[in-house]
C-alpha cells in the first residue's frame, strides 16, 4: 500500500508507466524495450542538464535503466514510475559528480564583463535575438554564462533546479526523488535560486540599473553555502 | 565614501517562501501573506523580480542533443552483456552440482563394494591353511568322533596306560 492507502493495482490502472513497470518486472518481453524507449528523452535531457556532457549523460542514463532492470524484482508500486526512476537517477548521478570531484567554476563576477561586448542586460540579448555574427555570440556567451551558473551550484541545488525547472516537478515530488524532507527542498531551492541570481547579476538588469536585490548579492552567495552545508542530512 | 545597501525585511524563511511563492507552491494565506510584501515594499518587489528573472534565465540554456538514435538497442545490448556472466554463472552452479552429485555416487559405490567385500564369506587364505594343517590333516578322524566329551575321554590316561605315551 502507497502512503495514500492506495493498493498497487490502483496505481497501476492510474499510471500506465506502472503497468509498464510491473510487466518489467514479470519479464514481459518487448516491455522494458519499451520503457526505455520512453523515458530516454527525459532522463538522458536530465543528465544532460546535470552533468553537461552528452556522452557521459547516455552513460549515466543506460546505468540507470539497468539498475531498474536490475531492481526490477523488488519493485513495489509505491508512488508515480517517474518518481521511482528519478530517484535512482539522483542517486547515481550525485555519486557521479561527487566521484568526478569536479571543482566549482571561476565565480562569474570577476569575468561578467570580459568578452567581445562585455555584459548586456538580458533585455538586449532574450528579445532582440537577431541572426547575425554578433547576435549569435552574444546567445552563446549567455548560453555559457548560464550553463556556467548552473554548474556552480553544488550537486543537490543543481539537481533540485533541474527536476523543477526542467521536469517540471513540485517540492514534495523532488522530496520523495531526493529523499529529502519539502521544507529542506523549499531551502534549497531558495538557495539555488539566490546562487543563481548572483551569479547571473549582470544579465538581471534592467534597463541597465541594477536592481535592488542586486547589492545584496555577493553577501548572499558566501551565506546561503554555508546554510546549504547545514542542510545536509 | 559608499553607502551600505539597506538590509532586505526578509529572513532566510520569508525569502525561501518568497521563492516558493513564485514557483507556485504557496496557497490561501501563507500565498496572500507574500503577495501583500510584495505589493507593500517595492524592495521585496524588486527581491522577487530578480529571483524572477534569474530562473527565467534558465530558458536561454541551449536544449539538450538528444539521445543517440540507437540508445535503446545500445541500453538492451549492456544490459545482454550483463546477463551473460550470469547465465554462466548458473551454467557453472549446474556443473558443480553435477560434479558433487558425481563423486557422491562413485563413493557410495565404493564404500557398497568394500562392505559387500567384508560381510560376504571368503575362500581361507595360505596362513590360515598353515595353521589348520593337522586339523585339515585328520579331519576324516574328527569327522567320525560325535562329540567333544568324547574325544576328551580317549585322551584319559586311565583308559590306554602308558600306551598312549611314546
Amino acid at each position: 500500500m502507497s502512503a495514500t492507502g492506495e493498493t498497487s493495482t490502483q496505481m497501476a490502472l492510474r499510471d500506465p508507466d506502472i503497468r509498464l513497470m510491473l510487466q518489467v518486472r514479470e519479464d514481459h518481453a518487448g516491455a522494458f524495450e519499451q520503457l526505455v524507449a520512453r523515458y530516454q528523452h527525459r532522463l538522458v535531457s536530465v543528465m544532460n542538464h546535470l552533468i553537461g556532457n552528452a556522452e557521459e549523460a547516455e552513460d549515466l542514463a543506460q546505468e540507470v535503466f539497468l539498475r531498474v532492470y536490475k531492481a526490477r524484482k523488488k519493485y513495489r508500486p509505491r508512488s508515480k514510475f517517474s518518481t521511482w526512476l528519478f530517484t535512482i537517477a539522483n542517486n547515481l548521478a550525485l555519486n557521479h559528480i561527487r566521484s568526478r570531484q569536479r571543482k566549482p567554476l571561476v565565480p562569474l563576477r570577476t569575468t561578467r564583463d570580459s568578452g567581445p561586448l562585455g555584459a548586456r542586460p538580458a533585455e538586449q540579448l532574450v528579445h532582440d535575438p537577431g541572426t547575425g555574427p554578433v547576435q549569435r555570440i552574444q546567445k552563446d556567451e549567455l548560453a555559457q554564462r548560464i550553463r556556467d551558473a548552473l554548474d556552480s551550484l553544488n550537486e543537490r541545488q543543481r539537481m533540485a533546479v533541474v527536476l523543477n525547472k526542467f521536469e517540471d516537478m513540485g517540492y514534495a515530488e523532488i522530496a520523495e526523488v531526493m529523499e529529502l524532507s519539502t521544507k529542506a527542498v523549499k531551502s534549497l531551492l531558495s538557495r539555488a535560486r539566490m546562487n543563481l541570481r548572483a551569479a547571473l547579476e549582470g544579465y538581471i538588469h534592467m534597463d541597465g540599473a541594477p536592481t535592488a536585490a542586486s547589492s545584496h548579492h555577493h553577501d548572499d552567495l558566501d551565506e546561503v553555502e554555508l546554510a546549504d552545508e547545514e542542510d545536509r542530512p | 565614501m559608499s553607502q551600505s545597501p539597506t538590509p532586505l525585511p526578509l529572513n532566510e524563511q520569508e525569502r525561501a517562501d518568497l521563492v516558493a511563492y513564485l514557483d507556485g507552491e504557496l496557497t490561501g494565506e501563507a500565498a496572500r501573506e507574500i503577495e501583500a510584501k510584495i505589493n507593500l515594499d517595492p524592495r521585496i518587489r524588486a527581491e522577487a523580480e530578480s529571483l524572477k528573472r534569474a530562473w527565467e534565465l534558465l530558458d536561454f540554456l541551449p536544449k539538450p542533443p538528444e539521445p543517440a538514435a540507437d540508445f535503446t538497442e545500445r541500453t538492451l545490448e549492456r544490459l545482454q552483456a550483463l546477463q551473460r556472466p550470469a547465465t554462466h554463472q548458473v551454467l557453472g552452479r549446474w556443473l558443480l552440482a553435477l560434479g558433487l552429485w558425481g563423486l557422491l555416487l562413485v563413493a557410495s559405490g565404493v564404500a557398497g563394494y568394500q562392505g559387500f567385500r567384508w560381510l560376504s564369506p571368503r575362500e581361507p587364505g595360505e596362513k590360515e591353511l598353515l595353521r589348520d594343517l593337522r586339523l585339515i590333516e585328520n579331519k576324516r578322524y574328527y569327522d567320525r568322533i560325535e562329540s567333544f566329551e568324547f574325544l576328551q575321554q580317549l585322551d584319559h590316561p586311565d583308559l590306554f596306560g602308558d600306551e598312549t605315551n611314546p
